[in-house]
């Protein structure tokens, strides 16, 4: 009854392929757009803003561009928490050697250093594949996290070999270091992150996506119809590295404020791509629910016991919430092997026939 | 069915209306690690100090008639993890206990901003002592350089140039915890001729750590210092243990001075020395009373035989220090619920001297200091404890730690800070 078609005719072909074939699509990206821009930063407190809004739209931002490495083009990667660390390094020198450079600016250009690293280590994809090529990018995220440690110059030679975020204004307004405001930086982030989805969407639509979806489903019948492997896969590994490095470099100044190499580590590559698996390899949305689901349930479970009054000791809280959130992801990885984003398709399906299926 | 569902209604009612007796109450949040792979170091910690509150609250109905609330916020030493903490715990709370040097780094510049004083007893950076430049930090009542400085005047006897031509190795923890002695140690080491060799251990390989004792036989230091925390005292025990490293050359710094990890190698870690700023003591006072008012009563989760370790009772001197900083700021302000402001001033005027030491009933734990406003730190130097087999026993004096070296250093270190944060509130109030 929501969500019902019946009326709503095509009579082009635009029509046909427009981005919300629906109307009720459309009119729900709406509200979910209103509640970002409007309702959630008029309503949110600072915890809100800096636990939950602003890392769920940072790690969806991450797993937004290993979801089109895996996911759309079909190379495996555990290498994305070191891709990130390039981003978060690269921003670092450049705001530090050039203090006057726009934030923006330097979040654009820290994604580049990402990419080539990105695309460099993603040249063994084009002899192996699968589990091997995971291997391939293995070796990135341990040499890269080796170099973070050992390559003082990233660092600037601080002591405790660390790097954090200095106060950084951006027209007048301090977007970050520790004097910047949750609402302000909340904003930046959904700014680059709407951004950085709509050209994904774009992308993955359009004839380079549909490049990597051939690359992904049968290389060799992807060569025979005459797609360049090379440049397809390649490019795959660009625009994800380079989203992953826009992402590690909002990781860190827009949310953390400080970093040290750890923090780039394997468990970073892991997480982001559990929230790609449970929210849905080859899907944009899954990205957005899959981030809900492993950075912001956890926080949202480790408060109720207290809001609650269940008195129980926080060490308790935290190897419940471990269980709970595992067995969540076993059950719906059971009820829906293709993701949370697969899980809403096929309500919406029933939406649509609903109440009279047939 | 409709029984259960009314008893449940009941039960969620009486559990609502619980808060509804709130009475004034200062919060004392610890940023506490009783999980993960530095839980073996973190749990008795934690242990101590929820003791010390929740004994103060049995036998003084708190501090001056409020109820002290010691609430912990998980963060198995996650820096991610922290920052939700110090976000979740900071509305109420009077001061923060960030642990982890990298959730400190985090939190430290915030809290300028928040005006919520971080106090990290032993921990944290070793600038953190220019009280001017950190105004809202504190690390009493010794810094890893005054422990870094104590370990080398102990394996020279007191005289740095008997190193001279002498190989030091520095066994750390590849953390921003491990790297803090290194500025001071390679200044030292420039200085009085000797090499120092910092050996990392990984996160990784913290319990595997072959590789390292490899390279340690392969150069035989004269000494090997660790800087180990968790997971890794134990496995850089067992493993000189096993490759026979004599013991007595072998030395911690008060993190890596932990029964638990000792017992482990037990009659084969005799000799093994720490540098510690605190010592059990189980017939002081307040240890007396907790274990009466708190243990006895089955109202701690601490583990039995947790009691005697130097952890635990550590635990209570970090609790003991910020209740303390808390009374002086209710004293100066003549009010009971203070904030946190109030108690950063509190903290600025530590002064635990022997008498007052004795008051608290924590003789004989910890040295006498004071902290003032452009030193937060106090430096009340430490012992050398030396494991016999069975327990940690002091094996010397209080030792100070040499001032002429670190006080510039830290100068240094506060400015290179304040410039790489700029624009960075340097306190003015203190000369």
């Amino acid at each position: 009854m929501l969500y019902r078609t019946a009326g709503q005719f095509k009579t082009t072909y635009e029509a046909d392929h427009a981005l919300f074939p629906v109307r009720q699509d459309a009119i729900l990206l709406g509200v979910i757009l209103t509640l970002a821009f409007v309702i959630l930063p008029l309503t949110a407190n600072e915890f809100v803003f800096k636990a939950l809004l602003i890392p769920v739209l940072i790690y969806t931002l991450a797993a937004l561009g290993l979801n089109i490495l895996t996911g759309y083009a079909g190379q495996l990667s555990l290498g994305t928490g070191a891709f990130m660390g390039v981003g978060a390094y690269a921003c670092y020198k450049i705001i530090t050697i050039f203090p006057e450079v726009n934030l923006l600016v330097a979040i654009a250009l820290s994604g580049f250093f990402s990419a080539a690293v990105g695309v460099a280590f993603g040249v063994p994809s084009l002899r192996i594949k699968g589990f091997y090529l995971a291997i391939a990018t293995l070796a990135a995220q341990f040499f890269l996290v080796w170099l973070f440690e050992k390559w003082a110059w990233l660092y600037n030679y601080s002591a405790s070999g660390a790097i954090q975020v200095p106060t950084i204004e951006m027209f007048g307004v301090v977007v970050a270091g520790p004097n910047a405001k949750a609402i302000t930086q909340y904003y930046f982030v959904l700014g680059v992150v709407t951004l950085v989805t709509m050209l994904a969407i774009n992308i993955t639509r359009g004839r380079i996506g549909r490049i990597w979806k051939s690359v992904r489903d049968m290389d060799i019948a992807a060569e025979l119809v005459g797609i360049n492997l090379m440049k397809a896969k390649l490019s795959a590994f660009f625009v994800s590295s380079y989203i992953v490095g826009i992402s590690g470099a909002l990781f860190v100044f827009l949310w953390r404020g400080a970093a040290e190499p750890n923090l780039f580590d394997i468990p970073l590559s892991f997480r982001v791509l559990f929230i790609v698996i449970i929210g849905g390899l080859g899907s944009i949305l899954g990205n957005y629910l899959g981030a809900m689901l492993i950075v912001a349930l956890p926080v949202v479970l480790s408060y109720l016991p207290g809001a609650l009054g269940i008195p129980i000791s926080s060490s308790m809280v935290e190897h419940l919430n471990t269980m709970t959130v595992g067995a969540l992801i076993i059950f719906f990885l059971i009820a829906e092997p293709h993701g949370l984003a697969r899980f809403w398709a096929v309500l919406r399906e029933k939406l649509i026939i609903w109440p009279f299926p047939h | 069915m409709r029984k259960v569902l009314k008893s449940t209604l009941l039960a969620t009612s009486i559990l609502f209306a619980a808060p509804a007796f709130a009475q004034d109450v200062l919060h004392v949040p610890n940023l506490s690690y009783r999980t993960g792979p530095f839980a073996t170091s973190g749990t008795p910690l934690a242990n101590g100090q929820l003791d010390y509150l929740n004994m103060l609250n049995e036998r003084d109905g708190g501090l001056n008639g409020v109820k002290l609330d010691g609430t912990e916020c998980e963060t198995g030493y996650n820096t991610e993890k922290g920052v939700e903490c110090y976000e979740k715990t900071k509305g109420n709370a009077v001061l923060t206990q960030p642990w982890s040097t990298g959730i400190t780094l985090q939190v430290l510049p915030k809290s300028h901003v928040d005006k919520i004083p971080i106090l990290a007893p032993g921990y944290g950076f070793s600038a953190m002592q220019d009280g001017k430049t950190f105004e809202w930090a504190f690390n009493p009542p010794s810094s890893y350089w005054d422990g870094a400085s104590i370990l080398l005047s102990t394996i020279s006897d007191g005289n740095l140039d008997n190193l001279k031509g002498k190989k030091v190795a520095l066994l750390h923890l590849d953390h921003p915890y491990g790297k803090e002695p290194i500025p001071l140690m390679e200044q030292l080491a420039a200085k009085h001729g000797f090499t120092l060799l910092p050996i990392p251990v990984g996160l990784k390989e913290m319990q595997n750590q072959s590789a390292q004792w490899l390279q340690i036989r392969r150069e035989k230091p004269d000494f090997v210092l660790m800087w180990g925390w968790g997971a890794m005292n134990g496995g850089a025990l067992t493993e000189a243990a096993k490759t026979k490293y004599p013991m007595n050359q072998f030395l911690g710094i008060w993190w890596a001075g932990h029964d638990a990890d000792l017992k482990l190698v037990g009659e084969a870690g005799k000799g093994y020395r720490a540098v510690s700023w605190s010592f059990p003591n189980n017939d002081a006072k307040a240890m007396q009373d907790i274990k009466k008012l708190v243990i006895d009563a089955g109202k701690s989760q601490a583990a039995p035989g947790e009691f005697d370790t130097v952890f635990y009772q550590r635990g209570v001197l970090i609790a003991a220090m910020g209740v303390e900083g808390i009374k002086v700021a209710q004293d100066k302000f003549g009010t009971k619920v203070v904030t946190a402001e109030q108690v950063r001033w509190g903290l600025e005027n530590l002064d635990f001297s022997e008498a007052r030491i004795k008051e608290l009933g924590l003789d004989g734990m910890i040295p006498p200091f004071k902290t003032t406003c452009a030193d937060h730190t106090g430096h009340a130097g430490a012992w050398i404890l030396e494991w016999d087999g069975a327990k940690f026993i002091k094996a010397s004096d209080v030792m100070q730690a040499d001032r002429a070296a670190i006080d510039p250093l830290v100068e240094v270190k506060a400015k290179e800070y304040a410039e790489a944060n700029k624009p960075w509130p340097i306190s003015t109030e203190c000369k």
